[in-house]
């Protein structure tokens, strides 16, 4: 489960049009959601709140034999309740729990970079050791923005750690500069889109003007974006570096078929390659596979994993039949004409409409939902994203919880089990060895996270 | 005395190197890696060598059959060597990041890819240089301790060779490494190697010595102080020796000397003045004095380090033979000395002996006195002198300083017209009630003036008109040595140097305070009996 202030910040970047995944470091984004995510361990229990719309904390209690805490506050000059929900019964779980998400489309978030200099300040205190987490992040132009982390610690050498990041964005590249303080780390990493809707993205009218255009049923067939990026890093203390060279291809959300993400990583220096192809196998299940080779040592390793989404109606059998029966028509009956106008959503919608079109009528669980549209409706462009947003959660408030294993060649598995149980949320999960037949869970946790506007 | 190591057998036994090896594997494996080790490190190759290291004696603290206590200055140039497997992490940045908090790590994608290598390292030409206490008992095994850093230089070669900065980090990391080897985990292989060899045998060992030693057994006080111990022990054994030279001494006099009794009261007597207690055990024949005299430290580094004066103990220590030397906290500040007075101190004793075995034959008294220093951090020096025989036992190894002076003379004047500074220096106890008041009653004056002298000496040559008699020897021991407890536990010697050290410092600095402290002896008085 992602933390709340995580879930917060990424809030921050949607409201000043950020876009995350443009950048090098989170090119193998969508299969670490797949193959690496954390079990929790011991009992963590987190209170948060969304206080004003500036301002967030979040406490955080946790025992793994040793009690210890956390208290963090964060603090936006954006208000961010228009880009997130707060209220744990409401949050959209799918957004939270990480999921297969695909690539956003560029030319949509161009047009909603605003000028200002938005900023962010996040603090953590972790309570029994004392270190202290800062991360403060200034939007600087539309293209740039600025990112200091720090890390106050005393068992660190020097007390403590100091990144800084400038990030720049130009959606068809995107470059980040940084320089740790721990080895004097100077780093650079950029990554370069082509292929997709970039190609379209040059000519004026956008994304429109390609789905219009007369190869259109080729790119039904395969239609997603191509990017490559490398990242150098060198310590000018130690006198050592590192770096990477990587390719990605991912469909993109107006993609009709099926949606799929593939990397593939070179380190050149020692000899490795890595391969990841995720793949929305359908509506509930995602499934990620990872493989590892070097060249030198011959070592290799692989990793499976699988998401396995559960919907709310599935508690019954009739509604599970309803749900079927909605999918089935609704992609019978589709009309090609919405294509066009769907393509600036989300390629969830894009694949299964229908929830959004049906489900008011059909569920009354998603009733305060629909008395928050006609505000969300009065705003403009920026509205239209909200309202996107609103009837997303309508679709994926369907989802109950959601599943999650991985499997590697050490033979270790990782379970994972999140949802929401009345205005909690959950996260239940268990690391297993299976080479020790003796004692093969490893690691057992809960985690329990209730937030509130 | 010499001493013969023996360095090859231990590579004539094959169990000794499997065993070190298995040893060594553990030992390396137990304190946390560096995180560029990610596998555990196998010693797969392990050679003492047929250079054996240079071995050279500082100080012998304690010596008896079944204990050892000594200080060493080894030092090693030679062609052992040392093979270890494991496996190492290869991208720096990977190590680089596992240290590092997640917050502000810069995430790479894959430069951190890790790439474990195999690599096998040989640690040869080792160079040592280091000063190492080695106590040693039966029971407890061997125990060493490095008072400094022993690791002087060291090649490491790997199959990184060709790589400059690999090279050098693996240098530094096995060096740091093989130091906290050296200073934390070897001395324990060590102690459990000993223990390994010395207990099995010990204990059949202890069964056939069982009913020889029964008297021994029964004189051994478990309230008595180690020192009692090691006198009892050894007295004894070297009674039985002594038969043929001491023949004319009566036995019951050196049994008498080392009586339970007596020892028990000064063990008594040395708690009291450490402790608040207002207890005094009266002991006969004794003299008690606030402290035992001064011990001019100070003056060591001025005097010449002459080996002569001592010698008038040393032959009671070949007569009676009984040694003890009971080196404590001062004794350790000594051996830190530059001008290295515990060395001389050594020499002293060795010349001492031989010089001994002449005088011991020629001499024939019958009374021994015991010259007891109950003061801790001052001089030591147990002496029993016999006032009949020059059968005078002194169990000091002490560079004592003031006018160098031919020993031959010494015993006889030492017990009759010199008697007088000595006693000044320490508390006297006979084991007859004649031998105390043969000498003249102590004053301040007559304290005063050996000392005077001594420093005259020293400083102003011309000024030693005053001395009473121009021949006097004054034997002011450089305070090498000081009867206390054994500390088996080297550690705390070790401890107890660096407070003896700065203390030393300390009274380097304000040399001429404590000069004049030193000056006057306290007056002596006599415990109502």
């Amino acid at each position: 489960m992602r933390e709340f202030m995580d879930y917060i910040q990424s809030a921050f970047y949607g409201a000043t049009g950020w876009n995350r995944d443009n950048s090098y470091s989170t090119l193998n984004a969508t299969s670490d959601a797949l193959l690496h995510f954390a079990t929790p361990r011991g009992l963590r229990l987190t209170l948060s709140s969304l206080a004003t719309p500036h301002f967030a904390t979040a406490y955080q209690l946790g025992t793994v034999g040793i009690v210890d805490g956390s208290i963090s506050y964060l603090y936006s000059t954006v208000p961010l309740d228009y880009h997130a929900v707060a209220q744990s019964e409401k949050i959209p779980l799918p957004e939270l729990l990480q999921s297969y998400s695909p690539l956003a489309e560029l030319g949509r978030r161009n047009r909603i970079k605003g000028a200002r200099q938005d900023v962010l300040a996040y603090g953590r205190l972790y309570l029994p050791m004392s270190m202290l987490e800062a991360l403060m992040v200034k939007r600087i132009s539309p293209t740039l923005q600025m990112q200091v982390s720090a890390v106050s610690d005393q068992t660190l050498r020097n007390g403590g750690t100091v990144l800084g990041m400038v990030q720049y964005d130009e959606g068809r590249y995107g470059i980040e500069g940084l320089a740790s303080s721990d080895g004097g780390l100077m780093g650079i990493r950029g990554l370069y889109n082509f292929g997709g809707d970039v190609a379209g993205s040059a000519s004026p009218n956008g994304i429109q003007d390609v789905e219009n255009g007369t190869n259109a049923p080729e790119r039904e067939r395969i239609y997603g974006r191509f990017s490559a990026g490398g990242e150098l890093y060198y310590g000018t203390l130690n006198k050592s570096g590192g770096m990477s060279l990587g390719t990605r291809f991912a469909t993109l959300p107006s993609h009709k078929g099926t949606p799929l993400t593939a990397t593939m990583t070179v380190n050149p220096l020692m000899g490795t390659l890595s391969w990841t192809y995720a793949v929305m196998a359908g509506r509930n299940c995602s499934l990620g596979t990872k493989m590892d080779f070097n060249v030198y040592s011959y070592e290799s390793a692989w990793s499976v994993g699988m998401e396995l989404w559960r919907k709310k109606g599935a508690w019954t059998v009739d509604a599970d039949i309803d749900g079927d029966a909605d999918v089935t028509s609704g992609a019978q009956t589709n009309p090609l004409p919405q294509r066009s106008f769907q393509a600036k959503m989300e390629w969830r919608m894009d694949d299964d409409p229908l929830p959004f079109l049906h489900t008011p009528d059909l569920s009354p669980a998603v009733v305060p939902h629909v008395a928050s549209e006609p505000t969300a409706k009065q705003r403009t462009f920026r509205a239209k994203l909200d309202w996107r947003k609103n009837h997303e959660e309508e679709d994926e408030d369907l989802y109950s919880g959601v599943l999650k294993a991985r499997l590697d060649h050490h033979w270790r598995i990782g379970l994972l089990w999140e949802g929401r149980v009345k205005s909690l949320l959950f996260s239940l999960g268990s690391g297993i060895d299976l080479r020790r037949p003796d004692s093969p869970f490893r690691t057992l946790g809960l985690e329990v996270q209730f937030s509130s506007s | 005395m010499a001493f013969n190591f023996n360095w090859s057998p231990l590579t004539a036994d094959a169990e000794f190197y499997k065993r070190a090896q298995e040893l060594l594997t553990n030992a390396l494996n137990k304190s946390p890696k560096p995180p560029i080790i990610v596998d555990d490190i196998l010693v797969t190759e392990f050679n003492l060598g047929s250079v054996p290291p240079d071995l050279e004696i500082l100080e012998i603290g304690d010596l008896a059959e079944d204990r050892f206590r000594g200080i060493f200055k080894m030092c090693y140039s030679g062609d052992a060597f040392l093979t270890l497997r494991t496996r190492v992490q290869a991208n720096p940045l990977n190590t680089y990041l596992s240290a590092k908090p997640t917050f502000t790590s810069p995430q790479p994608l894959a430069a951190a890819a890790g790439l474990t290598i195999p690599l096998s390292i040989t640690l040869s030409e080792i160079k040592l240089s280091a000063f190492i206490i080695l106590v040693f008992s039966k029971q407890k095994g061997i125990t060493i301790v490095f008072r400094n850093d022993p690791l002087e230089s060291l090649k490491v070669s790997s199959t990184f060779d060709s790589i400059q900065f690999v090279r050098e980090y693996l240098q530094r990391t096995i060096e740091g490494q093989l130091r906290n080897l050296m200073m934390d985990e070897l001395p324990a292989i060590i102690h459990k190697l000993s223990l390994r060899l010395w207990c099995p045998d010990q204990i059949p060992r202890d069964e056939d010595i069982v009913k020889e030693n029964v008297e021994n057994e029964a004189v051994v006080d478990p309230f008595a102080n180690p020192p009692v111990e090691a006198v009892d022990s050894y007295g004894h054994v070297l009674d039985a020796n002594e038969i043929a030279s001491l023949s004319l001494d009566n036995g019951s006099g050196a049994q008498s000397l080392f009586s339970q009794k007596n020892m028990l009261r000064l063990a008594a007597l040395t708690d009291s003045h450490r402790t608040l207690s207002l207890f005094t055990p009266g002991i006969r024949n004794a003299m008690f004095r606030a402290w035992a005299g001064p011990t001019e430290r100070h003056e060591t580094g001025a005097s010449t380090p002459i080996v002569a004066p001592t010698l008038y103990r040393m032959p009671s220590a070949q007569g009676s033979s009984t040694i003890y030397t009971f080196t404590d906290a001062s004794s350790m500040d000594q051996g830190s000395l530059p001008s290295r007075p515990s060395l001389v101190s050594l020499n002293s004793s060795a010349s001492g002996l031989g010089l001994g075995a002449g005088k011991h034959s020629r001499s024939f008294r019958k009374k021994k006195t015991r010259v007891v220093n109950l003061r801790r951090p001052k001089t030591e020096s147990e002496t029993s002198s016999d006032a009949g025989d020059t059968v005078s036992d002194t169990v000091s190894v002490t560079a004592p300083i003031s006018e160098p002076i031919l020993p031959t003379s010494i015993p006889e004047e030492v017990e009759e017209e010199t008697a007088l500074p000595q006693a000044a220096d320490r508390v006297r106890f006979g084991g007859d009630k004649k031998s105390t008041f043969i000498r003249a009653p102590l004053n301040m004056d007559i304290c005063k003036e050996p000392i005077a002298t001594s420093r005259a000496h020293a400083t102003l040559p011309a000024d030693e008109s005053k001395v009473p008699s121009s021949n006097m020897e004054q034997s002011k021991p450089a305070g090498s040595d000081t009867s206390s407890v054994i500390l088996e536990q080297a550690w705390i010697m070790k401890m107890a140097d660096e407070i003896a050290r700065r203390v030393y410092d300390e009274k380097q600095r304000n040399e001429k305070l404590w000069e004049e402290r030193d000056d006057t002896p306290p007056p002596a008085y006599q415990p109502t009996q």
